[in-house]
């Protein structure tokens, strides 16, 4: 069914959306995601990534305009097969009950009726989280907290992960062990991810990244065409100087306080 | 070792029921009964345990729907003022001269109020097409005060003997319990029961919030209103069998919590037999303790089980409690 097809497999066509009683607005906002595709979302607090990444999911519908999975119309799918192919990944991770980090992982299991080949056991590993299984969540740090919900999605299997700033409360060492675990899904299963990002230095290592401000796009684009130092000023409405390093990152220019 | 657990927990259960059938002021011996201890059986404690059972199991199962679907762990059905609204109506059925169904007119009202409550708790809770947790926890605590409160004043400008009695019932009362609510009851506990068991899935999904239950393909306000349907069913059908207990709804889902886990798939259904069977132990306390003086089931289940709960409180290391 897929294998014709060639076109972007996750499409918002001239989308938009205010939350009801807001100001806050997507005006007219069209992106496409290819198969695996990496794009960093980037933009200032309030610019509206967050709210991108709902109407990429499905979680509140547009305006106007229409969101497009596999070019059929994201509200045509029915939930459990959407949720096969569409993941989104929430910023804010609260759970107050007291689950075991092996039974909220296995909830990635839910859309299917025939479990998927990936076992709970593995996806636990892979987070290294396996030592921990029979441990209550409200007992982990958050940092673990964020790993046994991305061990939920890698059961869950989808090949579209909408990610709304993944790597909040993960200390440097996991999000890198993420972000390589990230690209060899990419290399092995040709997963697309769209990632919600406010360090402009992990968005340096993306190979696309587009840069929001007041939920229209700024540009998008390599990051080095598109990270420039006026981009990020007026993006993040901030006056600093930046430079690049020799391997690319930015660091500032001056002391901040 | 879960499965051992589930066994024991399966086990005392049924201990419990069958302690509270033959225990009691008198001894009844099932396999050597007199005429009179077999009447004593089939019309007195047969129906009594099975309304206690009953209604333990709808709260205990309506205390977990609720505290999941509701995402807070002090949630429990009466919070929302579905029993305030249910004593209310059953107040005015009886000051209005309202007899219609003869014997069961209080139940019948109180069932009747009860799920109007649960509607309207739903309309205030209502906005944008869906739930919304927060609001219908406050629209129901709003509801509450305003329904106890006018019960309040009735009580204190009538004299009537039958609301006076009314209210009684109200807190708790099954020492008047006989077969004639029964069937009616258990079929709504039973449909409650069935759907909450049926949709538990979608009822963890809802406990991780709103987005990773759409995440993982569930309709988030479908399935939030069909629990919320659920427990409104079952909360009603117990009020009309016995009035208000108190304990069990909110602290029966912890408890289990910390004994069998947080797992909905398993939660609901053994907090509704934990609930049951608590109350049918709490029933046979509260009339053998000192005959023919009953103290009613309300307050003996909170005296035995607060203590309980405490201790386990301290003793298991979860912070989500």
């Amino acid at each position: 069914m897929f294998s014709a097809y060639s076109g972007p497999i996750l499409e918002l066509d001239r989308v938009s959306f205010r939350y009801p009683g807001a100001g806050r607005i997507i005006d007219d906002l069209t992106f496409a995601i290819g198969g695996g595709e990496f794009i960093g979302l980037l933009g200032a607090n309030g610019s509206g990534k967050s709210t991108i990444l709902k109407l990429a999911a499905g979680m509140v519908r547009p305006d106007r305009g229409i969101v497009k999975l596999w070019d059929r119309p994201l509200a045509a799918y029915r939930n459990k097969d959407r949720a096969k192919l569409l993941c989104y990944f929430p910023q804010h991770l609260d759970v107050s009950v007291p689950f075991t980090v092996r039974e909220i992982v296995g909830m990635g299991m839910y859309p299917y009726d025939i479990p998927p080949a990936m076992a709970v056991d593995e996806a636990m590993d892979t987070v290294g989280l396996l030592d921990k299984a029979d441990v209550y969540v409200t007992n982990l740090s958050g940092g673990e907290r964020r790993r046994v919900f991305i061990a939920m999605t890698l059961i869950q299997g989808a090949g579209i992960l909408l990610l709304d700033e993944p790597l909040a409360n993960l200390d440097i060492r996991y999000q890198i062990e993420f972000l390589r675990l990230l690209r060899r899904l990419q290399e092995q299963k040709g997963i697309s991810v769209v990632m919600a990002l406010h360090d402009i230095n992990v968005a340096l290592q993306f190979e696309k990244v587009m840069v929001i401000k007041n939920g229209a796009v700024l540009g998008i684009g390599a990051p080095e065409a598109v990270l420039t130092g006026p981009m990020i000023r007026d993006a993040f409405d901030v006056s600093i100087e930046l430079r690049k390093a020799e391997h690319g990152m930015y660091i500032t220019h001056e002391k901040w306080f | 070792m879960h499965k051992v657990r589930i066994t024991l927990f399966l086990l005392m259960a049924a201990a419990i029921l069958v302690l509270a059938l033959i225990a009691g002021p008198r001894m009844i011996n099932p396999l050597a009964m007199s005429a009179t201890e077999r009447e004593i059986l089939l019309s007195i404690r047969l129906p009594r345990v099975a309304v206690a059972l009953l209604m333990g199991m709808a709260l205990g199962a309506s205390g977990a729907i609720l505290q999941g679907v509701l995402r807070n762990p002090l949630a429990d059905p009466y919070i929302l003022g579905i029993s305030s609204g249910a004593s209310l109506a059953a107040a005015l059925g009886l000051l209005s001269g309202f007899y219609v169904f003869g014997r069961s007119s209080v139940p019948v009202s109180a069932f009747i109020g009860a799920s109007l409550v649960s509607v309207l708790v739903g309309a205030f809770g209502w906005k944008r097409g869906g739930l919304w947790p927060e609001r219908l926890l406050l629209a129901g605590i709003g509801l509450n005060f305003l329904f106890s409160a006018v019960l309040m004043l009735l009580m204190s400008l009538s004299s009537d003997e039958g609301l006076r009695r009314a209210v009684l019932w109200m807190f708790g009362d099954l020492s008047m319990a006989d077969w004639t609510l029964i069937p009616s009851a258990s079929i709504f506990i039973v449909i409650g029961l069935g759907i909450a068991l049926f949709r538990s899935k979608a009822l963890n999904a809802l406990i991780l919030g709103d987005e990773f239950a759409y995440s993982l393909g569930f309709a988030v306000q479908r399935e939030r209103l069909i629990l919320f349907a659920a427990m409104a069913l079952m909360t009603s059908a117990s009020v009309s069998l016995g009035g208000t207990i108190g304990f069990i709804g909110l602290l029966m889902p912890h408890i289990v919590r910390l004994l069998l886990g947080a797992d909905s798939r398993l939660l609901v259904p053994a907090s509704a037999i934990a609930g049951g069977a608590f109350l049918c132990f709490a029933d046979l306390v509260g009339r053998s303790l000192m005959p023919p003086l009953e103290l009613p089931s309300g307050t003996v289940t909170a005296v035995i089980g607060a203590p309980y709960f405490l201790y386990l409180l301290r003793k298991k290391d979860v912070l989500g409690v």
